[in-house]
């Protein structure tokens, strides 16, 4: 008799739980799974949007992207900034963190709140200023001229190294500030006297950083992994605000490519076509985001 | 005595640190400072790469202000973002609650499948939703606007994780008080979670006030118009007015910023899931 | 069980709150639900460029009002790219559902084939419309001509202007002249001239743009299609063209700026140029430079063995969406405004410096006017004159990606690529997006 009452009880709590997350779960459901099952239909069509038809073979649009020069270029390029840009700004926002970490630093608040800037500054803005500072008579140019690295101006954004070079610093120039608010915090967490041991025991500062921060804060490591990991793949204001794609499509992403053939933005709007490479991202990001879990799961 | 040259010594050892921290500021800074003073100099002027703060920024919002109806977006801005902040942080939250402190396998099952929906480019499922929203007849419509994105994954997630923090024994010592599980919810989850909802509130108020490409494709009438549509359609054209653009971009940048700055303690704080 | 129901209850309530939130709301904001104007003399029309096409629909809404009836109404919903109708029109139409569309769209003639081949539902032929369409230019009114049916009412003129500075062209020995009907190597052999003795390139093009070789293609009277297939490497004309673009760009003859507002703000109006070649709405912005007025003249294109050559670029017209709740109000505006009223066009000017392509507009007292800032050559008259001789050529749905690959190829070459591989490729990437 107790121990049914006991059950019954956590039946409810359960169905209580189930209660809490089901309006999120049907707005999900509703707002992104149907129109997600609609989008791969789809997917499965060509044609103008308002007269679609089946395609034949049925995966076409699948198996046409992988004879698509200029959509192999994009996922090229995707991966070039992904790998690149992720690593550093990572790094870079652990290492700011650790130093504004310091309880002897002042103007704390000041700092951080500089640095989180980037991130809170509009796109309009922050592509001009990017593009008049690398432009052939822009600022970069006569600081560089003047120390007489370069002999004379360089057109950086119309040369294809140097365009993805600036994607990648602009990348870096607006999201490290905010991924270091999440590391500061992880760091916080961590009790100093934690340090202070590690002190007594004669670990240095490298030491203490990979023996004791990196694992403390692995948890916001791998949820800071998989928020940049997507936010890369599918990446689209550098591309279009930045350089346009250019030079001849040498810096284009694969959500401005999919986006310019949704919507034929300088070119002709094949929907089924454009969500095929939709499902493509989406399977990358599926599996490196699983592979990431699995990666970070494993002290759990 | 030897406390304070002990705390000078470290102040002296932090000195190159000072000199890197300054450098990146001034960096990170820099694209702000330059949209105050873009602000304050003519077209010509900003385009010519001057710099320096100039004298035209009334004439500039004057400009502004005869060519666009800034009040008019900026409080759609408002109200489209708070609402949508509003119920985000509610809806998402109880989920993220139902999820952690109730789960069990098809809880679990059921979040991991979630998380799928914010892992497709968002222009994929454009056009269905649109139809969606359009048979139910929610065009030009705040909820049009904030629906699709009131539930996001990543909310539900940082909750979820969050609520890791959030003690077990209190939920049990409150069941036995006899409150029900939603009293738990509003009278001890809620404020104990302070930090977590504030955080949570700074980014979708954030992402409700720059979005741009939804809600442009879902509102077209002048009434509905948000500040980064009237940006946007301040830098068209065949000419650009870049003065007057940059006083509009500073009237929608302030918003976020100062979200940001107020909540900035609270927002670190529940990034990371502290308990109060 | 008690609990059970009462969270069942709780929740329904929550659910009823938004239901209600949500009529409510969607009541207070959205306006009837339809972007039409709705009442008997209201219209509503998307356009996008507050300095240009949005005061010359403001001067037909006057002259209307003025003239027809005087309870007329014409709201312009202000769009920030052309882009922006096109996507308005594609999302409508994917989802069969019209009522974000307001009663009339400007829309790019480029496109306008497509989207009626595409999206047939979203427009309304003009019909018996009380037009004489033998008063505009046959070359604007193929775009917007289907199976022989009218679809739209010009509103701009995108006939290509050469606009050169005669001051800088005297310094390096030249007149206007020398530049009008001569062929593309004099034009080279001037331009490298200018460019050695004063620095200035004598044209430009954004280099993610692609406008001058379409131009220069239309001059010819020849187009990137034969057939509805692509004509590119087996289209000598074209590849002559490529290699005299690619030999200006590297005798310094051509500036390519990076970009649009590059090219606008700091190629022309940073004066980095001796000479401008686009559509004739280019010309408010070389107007910005008030230290240069007097000195800009304008004339026709070269071509490659001489003569002179005439071509079109971008451009306008007014189409009614199927959103349109009254249709003979509508073609009733634009019969009586840009349809036929020169009115409308003198005001247009005046107010936003579009050019019609109606030739009576041409011939009022506005178009004959010298233009001041062009060392008063009646430029207007000029440009709608220059239009009459623009030659018809084969257009594309593709007409866009053909531009693009095309325009691509050329910074290839530029950078190094073989000419004839570079436009292989823009020809089998633009064979691959039309499926052949």
């Amino acid at each position: 008799m107790k121990q049914k009452k006991k059950m019954s009880l956590l039946a409810k709590q359960s169905v209580a739980g189930w209660v809490f997350l089901t309006p999120a779960t049907i707005l999900i459901a509703v707002m992104a799974f149907w129109p997600m099952i609609q989008a791969f239909i789809m997917s499965l069509q060509t044609g103008s949007s308002a007269n679609l038809q089946w395609n034949d073979p049925i995966f076409n649009n699948y198996t046409r992207m992988f004879a698509d020069k200029v959509f192999l270029r994009s996922v090229g390029n995707t991966f070039l900034y992904l790998i690149i840009q992720v690593p550093i700004m990572l790094i870079l926002a652990i290492l700011l963190a650790q130093l504004l970490n310091n309880q002897h630093l002042k103007f704390k608040g000041f700092f951080r709140t500089c640095v989180f800037l980037p991130c809170a500054t509009a796109l309009v803005s922050y592509s001009l200023i990017f593009k008049s500072l690398f432009a052939t008579d822009g600022l970069v140019n006569a600081v560089l001229v003047n120390l007489g690295i370069f002999e004379e101006n360089y057109n950086f954004l119309g040369h294809s190294a140097s365009a993805k070079a600036i994607i990648i610093i602009a990348l870096i120039w607006r999201w490290t500030g905010y991924n270091m608010v999440f590391y500061l915090a992880g760091l916080q967490n961590i009790e100093y006297s934690v340090y202070e041991a590690a002190k007594i025991d004669g670990a240095n500062g490298w030491n203490t950083f990979w023996r004791i921060t990196v694992p403390l804060l692995k948890p916001t490591i791998i949820m800071t992994f998989i928020m940049s990991i997507n936010g890369t793949l599918q990446l689209f204001d550098e591309s279009v605000n930045l350089t346009n794609g250019g030079p001849a499509n040498s810096t284009i992403t694969m959500s401005h490519y999919i986006f310019n053939n949704s919507f034929g933005q300088g070119g002709v709007s094949n929907f089924g076509y454009a969500t095929a490479m939709c499902f493509f991202v989406f399977i990358i990001v599926a599996i490196l985001a699983f592979i990431n879990m699995k990666v970070g799961d494993t002290r759990d | 005595m030897t406390e304070k040259k002990n705390r000078s010594m470290i102040q002296r050892r932090l000195i190159p640190t000072y000199i890197f921290l300054i450098i990146v500021s001034l960096i990170s800074v820099f694209p702000f400072y330059w949209m105050i003073s873009a602000a304050t100099n003519t077209s010509f002027e900003v385009a010519s790469g001057k710099i320096t703060i100039g004298t035209h920024l009334i004439e500039n919002f004057q400009n502004l202000l005869a060519n666009y109806d800034l009040w008019r977006a900026m409080g759609n801005s408002f109200l489209y973002a708070i609402v949508q902040t509003v119920l985000a942080i509610l809806i998402c939250s109880l989920a993220g609650y139902g999820f952690e402190l109730y789960h069990d396998k098809g809880k679990d099952l059921v979040f991991s499948i979630l998380l799928l929906a914010m892992m497709i480019p968002a222009v994929a499922t454009m056009i269905p939703l649109f139809k969606l929203l359009s048979s139910a007849k929610l065009l030009n419509s705040v909820w049009g606007f904030i629906l699709p994105s009131i539930s996001t994954p990543f909310l539900i997630m940082m909750f979820r994780q969050n609520s890791r923090n959030f003690p077990i024994d209190t939920m049990e010592a409150a069941r036995i008080d006899g409150l029900n599980e939603f009293q738990i919810f509003y009278r001890m989850y809620m404020p104990m979670m302070k930090a977590t909802y504030a955080a949570a509130g700074v980014i979708t108020f954030m992402n409700a006030w720059n979005a741009y490409l939804w809600p442009k494709v879902i509102m077209t009438m002048p009434e509905a118009q948000t500040m980064p549509m009237l940006i946007a359609n301040m830098s068209s054209g065949y000419t650009t007015d870049y003065g007057m653009l940059m006083v509009g971009v500073l009237f929608c940048s302030v918003p976020t910023m100062i979200v940001f700055f107020v909540l900035q303690k609270q927002f670190a704080e529940g990034i990371t899931g502290a308990v109060k | 069980m008690k609990r059970r129901v009462l969270a069942a209850l709780m929740a329904g309530a929550m659910a009823l709150s938004l239901a209600a939130c949500g009529s409510g709301g969607g009541d207070k904001s959205s306006g009837g639900g339809s972007a039409s104007g709705g009442d008997d003399n209201t219209l509503t029309v998307f356009a996008w460029d507050p300095a240009f096409n949005i005061p010359a629909l403001e001067a037909a809404a006057a002259d209307y009002k003025e003239n027809v009836n005087p309870d007329f109404n014409l709201e312009i919903l202000e769009q920030a790219a052309s882009a922006d109708v096109e996507t308005a029109v594609t999302t409508a139409a994917s989802a069969g559902d019209f009522s974000n569309l307001p009663d009339l769209v400007l829309f790019q003639d480029h496109y306008i084939q497509r989207y009626v081949a595409d999206y047939p539902d979203t427009w309304t032929p003009l019909g018996d419309i009380d037009i004489n369409w033998d008063d505009f230019s046959a070359e604007k009114l193929d775009y917007s001509t289907i199976d022989g049916e009218h679809y739209g009412v010009p509103v701009d003129n995108g006939t290509v202007i050469c606009a050169y500075r005669t001051d800088i062209l005297e310094q390096a020995g030249y007149t206007i002249d020398d530049l009008t009907g001569c062929t593309w190597d004099e034009f080279m052999k001037i331009g490298k001239d200018v460019h050695d003795k004063t620095g200035k390139a004598l044209l430009c093009m954004n280099s993610d743009g692609n406008d001058l070789p379409y131009m220069m293609l239309q001059a010819e009277g020849v187009s990137q299609f034969k057939d509805g297939k692509p004509y590119i490497t087996e289209n000598e004309t074209l590849v002559e063209i490529v290699e005299k673009l690619v030999q200006m760009a590297k005798d310094g003859t051509l500036l390519m700026p990076n970009s649009w507002s590059d090219y606008t703000d700091k190629a022309i109006q940073g004066d980095q140029v001796a000479g401008v070649m686009n559509g004739n709405w280019i010309i408010p912005t070389i107007e910005k430079v008030e230290a240069n007025s007097g000195k800009w003249e304008i004339t026709s294109m070269p071509t490659l063995s001489g003569g002179e050559g005439y071509a079109s670029n971008g451009g306008s017209s007014l189409y009614i969406t199927s959103n349109c709740q009254n249709v003979d109000l509508a073609k009733d505006f634009l019969a009586k405004t840009f349809g036929g009223s020169t009115t409308t066009y003198d005001n247009a000017l005046r107010d936003g410096g579009v050019i019609a392509t109606y030739a009576p507009a041409g011939e009022t007292e506005v178009y004959q006017e010298g233009v001041e800032f062009f060392n008063d050559q009646p430029i207007y008259a000029d440009i709608v004159e220059m239009g009459t001789h623009v030659q018809i050529v084969e257009q594309s749905d593709y007409h866009y990606s053909a531009r693009n690959y095309v325009g691509t190829a050329i910074v290839n070459i530029i950078n190094g690529a073989d000419t004839m591989e570079a436009l292989q490729e823009a020809e089998d990437q633009l064979n691959f997006e039309m499926g052949n």
